[in-house]
């Protein structure tokens, strides 16, 4: 018979591994657009990091905020559990810097959502030289975000998973 | 060997792509202004933690402004209020921008969209200065 306490822990990882899902596409599609803007491919491209380059970065605007908005809903939504069932034991078996860290991703997250609509704009105005700037500065800066948040996320599940 | 240069991926043109959103003038302003109050909305409501709400996932029960744990109520959970807060401001922002003219609106520095979040780390850091002090005791 299933204790309920092991089917609530299936439940969250399952959930937990959809967040894994969407933040594995959103990571995948941020870093192939950083890199477009920061070495752009300038020769047809030919081994893979010429094509891994020569993504046509603009395509990937939408998929990455709609990707970051549902990652952070579903993130959103473990976190209530994390709150309770990791937190508290990370608490008391004195993981302190971990438990920080957890809080400054869930920092990192809401700047990173407040970009998208910046990021979006500049992204559909592709041809426009005049946001160029302002489009791989916040590219660069969300795909770093990104990258910290998902170390973080790896990490802390890592230390305590749900179900540990 | 081919001197051939192809168009940049990333800034070749590509669309207008049909969004009459994007290339509103408009929506652009609001984009803009939303993106770079965020940052700022976001550390200030911390700082002064200003949340809309107060969760406490061990009941499940929600409450208006901030709400401490009391006994009983388990931990409280103030970032869902903060997040709302800072959208909630910064939207209204935005859509004051909107009303504002485009010869106004056309000055708003855009580099500040990727400044601001860059420069609202080590707030984020100092704010969570309870945990570096407790890790540092170990």
């Amino acid at each position: 018979m299933t204790s309920p306490i092991s089917t609530s822990a299936v439940f969250w990882t399952l959930w937990l591994f959809v967040h894994l899902i969407l933040a594995l596409g959103l990571l995948g599609a941020l870093t192939h657009q950083a890199v477009a803007v920061a070495l752009p491919a300038r020769k047809a491209a030919g081994g893979i990091v010429s094509r891994f380059r020569a993504v046509s970065a603009p395509t990937y605007a939408t998929a990455v905020c709609v990707l970051w908005v549902l990652t952070f809903l579903v993130g959103s939504f473990i976190y209530t559990s994390y709150r309770i069932n990791i937190r508290i034991p990370l608490e008391q078996g004195h993981y302190f810097k971990t438990g920080g860290f957890f809080d400054f991703k869930e920092h990192v997250a809401t700047l990173g959502l407040v970009l998208l609509p910046a990021y979006w704009f500049f992204w559909k105005n592709a041809q426009n030289p005049e946001y160029d700037n302002a489009r791989k500065g916040v590219t660069l800066v969300l795909a770093v975000m990104c990258w910290f948040l998902f170390i973080v996320g790896h990490v802390l599940n890592n230390t305590r998973g749900f179900g540990a | 060997m081919s001197t051939t240069v192809t168009a940049n991926a990333a800034t070749a043109p590509t669309t207008a792509t049909g969004s009459a959103l994007a290339a509103s003038s408009k929506f652009k302003a609001f984009a803009t202004t939303f993106s770079i109050t965020g940052p700022v909305i976001y550390c200030l409501t911390v700082y002064l933690n200003w949340p809309v709400f107060t969760y406490f996932p061990a009941t499940g029960r929600f409450f208006w402004g901030v709400q401490a744990a009391q006994s009983g109520t388990g931990p409280n959970m103030l970032w869902y209020g903060w997040t709302v807060t800072t959208i909630l401001i910064s939207a209204g922002l935005g859509i004051i921008a909107m009303m504002l003219p485009e010869r106004v609106t056309r000055k708003i520095p855009l580099f500040l969209v990727w400044l601001f979040p860059i420069l609202s780390i080590p707030f984020v850091v100092y704010s969570l200065m309870f945990w570096w002090r407790l890790a540092m005791k170990e």
